[in-house]
């Protein structure tokens, strides 16, 4: 299986982060398709195509912040799902609270990264997130 | 030599025994002149009939004599003799008696002889001439003597003991309505039936009673006779003198008073010596108002006042009665006529100590009242209390509901506070991001204007994220859980310093530690935040100045330690030194310190937070030193009890 042809799941509802984010990660020459889910519902909705045969992604870049399903309970059936835990999640959001980080590592998030506001520094994180979770990192398929 | 001294001797002893004989003499003269001053007193000598212990006889003489206190011209000279012509009978007795007086009273000057009752009366009618020639007498007796005898002489006066048979007589049929028979008990020594006739005279004129005469019996017969008399009837006692087995001589008080016991009938007198031997009572002579009255006569005699010009008088006489006499027959002492003299009375336990139980009663009463309002005014207190407490507890209940009202309110502004925040931030992003690309990917088709425009925008970014940076900084300081802990000063400054010292690398400047071991109770993460916005604060205001200078020091009080940080800055005026521990407060244009007026409002927060306390201290252009007052811990003390 040709790890690198596994897609990258960003869930996020701002469109113009979707754009940032992907441009960011394009940037670094990122051969994974990176799929995009709007809101908690769509991301959970994945799990149903991933049981349908579709690729599971990479890793899966997560915010909290978002419409109809939150990114915490998304994140909490995500961990809790027997065949899917082992998919990396790394948390991408705008809070840096305290409570936010401990229940995102409690639920079993794999890394918790708080969204720098200049973008030189956003392009710096999407470097680090393709070092490590997509070339380093090997997770349990 | 040796004659002349004794002579000498001699005359001295003489002379000495004339001294003396003077002395003597002039003694005996003191002696006589005092006995003369003596006899200026008067003296009075009453004349008893029967003798000392005779109830009459005792009454009339304490009243006498204590009469005769009220004489205001000198000392009384009182003599007390008793004729006892009833245990010593015939003329031969009254002859020896009459000697025995004159000689006892030859060298006495009597100036009263007051006799008692007719018997001394008449031996002293009969002998006066003989005993007391010109000495007036004053008598208390049942015959009063003739006229010319009053006048003759000195003068006779005094009371006469009129009879109270009838007067007593009515009392007992108003006491005693049933009556029919009346027994009159008499007896005299020389059986004369005086007493008798007497009573006849006096109890005439009442034809529904018969009125029967025991006199001159002997005593057994006497109480023989009166167990056997027919119902209703009573008894009159008037004076009864008997012999007994042994020819001793029964007085008529003990006679009375042994015929009183085997009585079945209740007995009448007339004289108040026998009130209390047995008789229930009557119209009474008093032998004591007698001798109070004789005393006055006597001390009028004493003032001057001649026995003729003061008439005979009747002998007064009252009710009088005693109680257990009339206990025993059954009589109401309602009944008996008002001013009634009741003797004897034995009261009951209520009647002698009626007022003493009124007393304690009312006590108790009293005491018993005192302890009910005291028990009532307990129980208001309880009461009072009781609602005190609800009261408190629903006031407490109202606080706490209050309190979560408002912590939930403050943590909906701070939930507020931190959204908006965010929030904030993702457009940021997109300005940021956008401007970058454009710059980035299209600096060919702008021209240096907006390329400038585009810088601007970025920097204004940067600072609009650093604003909000702090800001969540400020409102987390308040949501964020403060953990108390012992932390040790000394490592901790030792890595902040560091940090700020690495990330202020190239600003050239000379940051200085000097930090003792101490240990202080704070949240680890209030205090690092605290002391680096402290630095950062250092760093900034000393920008521009020439050889920049950070000092970081601490100093230990008794119970607590002092964290400063001291720089060569341009300093702050002191009027200030409140306003920049303010949230948005600054004191220097942005373009020359750039900064969003938060990181002192976060240090002080932070302390106020952990108890502690900051403040700063400074001269514009010599520096300022910025300080924080921990609370020093001890190894003993639990973490628990030092949270704030």
């Amino acid at each position: 299986m040709n790890y690198n042809l596994n897609p990258i799941l960003l869930v996020e509802d701002r469109l113009i982060d979707v754009d940032l984010t992907k441009r960011a990660l394009a940037g670094r020459r990122l051969l994974n398709p990176i799929e995009v889910a709007r809101d908690g519902e769509e991301a959970l909705g994945y799990i149903a195509r991933w049981e349908a045969g579709e690729p599971t992604p990479i890793v899966i870049l997560l915010d909290l912040k978002l419409p109809k399903t939150n990114g915490l309970e998304v994140l909490r059936q995500l961990k809790q799902h027997p065949k899917y835990s082992s998919i990396p999640v790394v948390v991408l959001t705008t809070s840096a609270e305290d409570r936010d980080v401990e229940e995102a590592y409690r639920l079993g998030c794999n890394s918790y990264i708080v969204k720098p506001v200049e973008f030189s520094k956003f392009m710096e994180v999407a470097s680090q997130i393709e070092i490590y979770w997509c070339a380093i990192n090997k997770t349990l398929r | 030599m040796k004659q002349p001294e004794v002579s000498a001797a001699r005359e001295l002893l003489r002379d000495i025994g004339s001294l003396t004989l003077l002395l003597f003499l002039a003694l005996l003269w003191a002696g006589v002149l005092s006995a003369q001053t003596k006899n200026a007193g008067k003296a009075v000598l009453v004349i008893y009939w029967d003798s000392k212990d005779f109830p009459g006889n005792v009454g009339f003489d304490q009243a006498f004599q204590a009469g005769l206190k009220n004489y205001q011209g000198g000392p009384i000279e009182y003599y007390a003799e008793y004729l006892d012509s009833n245990r010593f009978t015939g003329e031969n007795q009254l002859e020896l008696f009459r000697d025995y007086l004159r000689q006892k009273y030859a060298e006495r000057k009597i100036d009263v002889v007051v006799v008692n009752p007719d018997p001394p009366l008449d031996f002293v009618l009969k002998y006066r001439t003989e005993l007391f020639p010109n000495v007036p007498i004053v008598f208390l007796a049942v015959r009063q003597p003739p006229p010319a005898q009053l006048s003759a002489g000195a003068g006779i006066t005094g009371l006469v003991l009129s009879s109270t048979h009838k007067e007593t007589l009515d009392l007992a049929l108003r006491l005693q309505p049933d009556i029919e028979q009346v027994f009159v008990i008499s007896g005299t020594p020389d059986r004369d039936k005086r007493y008798e006739e007497k009573a006849h005279r006096a109890l005439e004129g009442y034809p529904r009673i018969k009125i029967n005469y025991l006199t001159d019996l002997p005593l057994d017969e006497v109480i023989a006779r009166t167990q056997n008399l027919p119902e209703r009837s009573i008894l009159f006692w008037f004076w009864q003198q008997s012999a007994d087995d042994h020819g001793r001589i029964v007085k008529s008080p003990e006679t009375l008073g042994l015929l009183a016991k085997t009585s079945r009938h209740p007995i009448y007198a007339m004289n108040s010596a026998y009130v209390g031997h047995g008789a229930l009572g009557g119209y009474v002579v008093d032998s004591g108002s007698n001798g109070d009255k004789i005393a006055q006569i006597v001390l009028k005699i004493f003032n001057g006042v001649r026995p003729q010009d003061l008439p005979v008088e009747r002998a007064p006489s009252s009710p009088m009665f005693d109680w257990r006499e009339l206990q025993r027959w059954g009589i109401d002492e309602r009944r008996l006529p008002p001013g009634t003299v009741v003797s004897f009375r034995q009261f009951t336990f209520w009647e002698r100590y009626k007022w003493r139980i009124v007393g304690v009663i009312a006590l108790f009463l009293l005491q018993t009242s005192f302890i009910g309002v005291l028990l009532v005014e307990r129980g208001r207190r309880r009461r009072a209390k009781e609602s005190l407490d609800q009261l408190n507890a629903q006031l407490e209940q109202r606080i706490e509901v209050r309190t979560a009202a408002l912590d939930r309110k403050s943590r909906e502004l701070e939930s507020f506070a931190y959204s908006v925040a965010h929030d904030l931030k993702a457009p940021l992003r997109g300005i940021d991001g956008y401007s970058r690309l454009l710059l980035d990917e299209h600096a060919k088709t702008l021209n240096d204007e907006g390329r400038s425009f585009l810088k601007t925008i970025q920097s204004s970014t940067e600072e609009m994220s650093q604003l909000i940076d702090d800001l969540l900084e400020y409102s987390r300081i308040e949501r964020r859980e403060m953990k108390q802990d012992h932390v040790e000063l000394r490592s901790l400054v030792t890595t902040v310093v560091a940090q700020r010292r690495r990330e202020a690398g190239n600003c050239q400047i000379d940051l200085a530690m000097n930090v003792n071991r101490a240990s202080v109770i704070a949240d680890s993460n209030g205090l690092v935040q605290s002391l680096r916005n402290y630095i950062d604060n250092a760093i900034k205001f000393t920008h521009g100045v020439p050889e920049p200078k950070i000092e970081v020091g601490a100093r230990e009080t008794s119970n607590s330690v002092v964290l400063w940080v001291r720089d060569n800055g341009i300093g702050f005026d002191m009027k200030y030194r409140d306003k920049i521990f303010e949230i948005f407060q600054r004191l220097n244009p942005g373009e020359d310190f750039p900064g969003t007026g938060i990181g002192l409002a976060v240090v002080r927060k932070s302390m106020e937070r952990m108890g502690g306390h900051a403040w700063a201290e400074s001269q514009p252009g010599k520096g300022a030193t910025f300080y924080l007052e921990i609370s020093k811990s001890s190894p003993e003390a639990p973490v628990d009890e030092l949270q704030p």
